[in-house]
């Protein structure tokens, strides 16, 4: 049996740029049905710049078949604005198993190009036990 | 333009939402989110790992209960902070429906604190995608 390598606890990864593109908020609106605006759980979209790299990192070993969505926060300190640019901070919070199942929290900050926190979100990854 | 705080009190139901998820709605999701997990997206995969076909995305069913938020508070920038945790899987062709209620009022910044949920009924039994959920909302 494997699991997750704890060691991988407080890895942080290269910042990564994220354009807030309106055609992919269009894109995300039409899908929940959305006229206007961001919807709040747009901030995903930034998150999935620098999760592919989380995913495959060796040292993390996480085998991705075997991983369910546990939970996610979400907190703006201010709404997003079509057009910018935020760069992208992630940070491995922590990495907990218990019964098998290995809970990876994700932490990732945003700032905009004054260095101002836009936004932090945290994603919690299961892994089920093979 | 936001919904204004006044007028507004604790226990105050959210309109619930309803939605049958199909697989052209996760397909558009998993383009627009970015997360082409195929999981969500090849049925083979999904049984693969002992599911019966495709299941929606946690941030689809998320993305959902963001959207009765919305509806309620009339604008997607007053919602400040939105969490959720993720307890059954959402098949294709499952009606799922976002609900909740205000649960604490601060008036000195017309911020409102909601609990949410989304509920699915199978074979008799209800189930909770997302249990506990939470938004903090900014009100005019």
């Amino acid at each position: 049996m494997r699991a997750v390598n704890p060691q991988a606890q407080g890895t942080t990864y290269p910042d990564v740029e994220f354009v807030v593109d309106p055609s992919r908020v269009a894109a995300f609106r039409s899908v929940f049905g959305q006229e206007a605006g961001i919807p709040p759980t747009f901030l995903t979209a930034a998150e999935f710049t620098v999760l592919p790299r989380v995913i495959d990192d060796p040292r993390l070993d996480l085998d991705f078949s075997r991983v369910l969505h546990g939970s996610q926060e979400f907190e703006l300190a201010r709404p997003l604005r079509e057009g910018e640019t935020l760069v992208v901070r992630a940070r491995i919070d922590s990495i907990k198993v218990r019964a098998g199942t290995a809970f990876v929290v994700i932490a990732m900050e945003l700032f905009d190009d004054g260095g101002e926190l836009v936004a932090r979100t945290r994603s919690t990854m299961m892994e089920r036990e093979a | 333009m936001t919904r204004p705080f006044e007028g507004i009190s604790v226990g105050e139901e959210l309109p619930h939402l309803r939605r049958v998820v199909s697989p052209d709605d996760v397909r558009a999701y998993a383009e627009a989110g970015g997360d082409r997990n195929p999981l969500h997206l090849d049925d083979a995969f999904a049984r693969g790992a002992g599911f019966d076909g495709v299941i929606a995305h946690g941030m689809f069913t998320m993305g959902h209960m963001a959207a009765c938020v919305v509806a309620w508070a009339e604008d997607p920038a007053a919602v400040t902070a939105i969490s959720a945790n993720f307890r059954a899987t959402v098949p294709m062709g499952q009606e799922i429906v976002a609900g909740g209620r205000v649960r604490a009022l601060d008036p000195e910044t017309n911020t409102a604190t909601l609990e949410l949920w989304v509920s699915s009924e199978r074979g008799g039994e209800t189930d909770w995608p997302i249990k506990r959920g939470e938004a903090t909302v900014r009100l005019d």
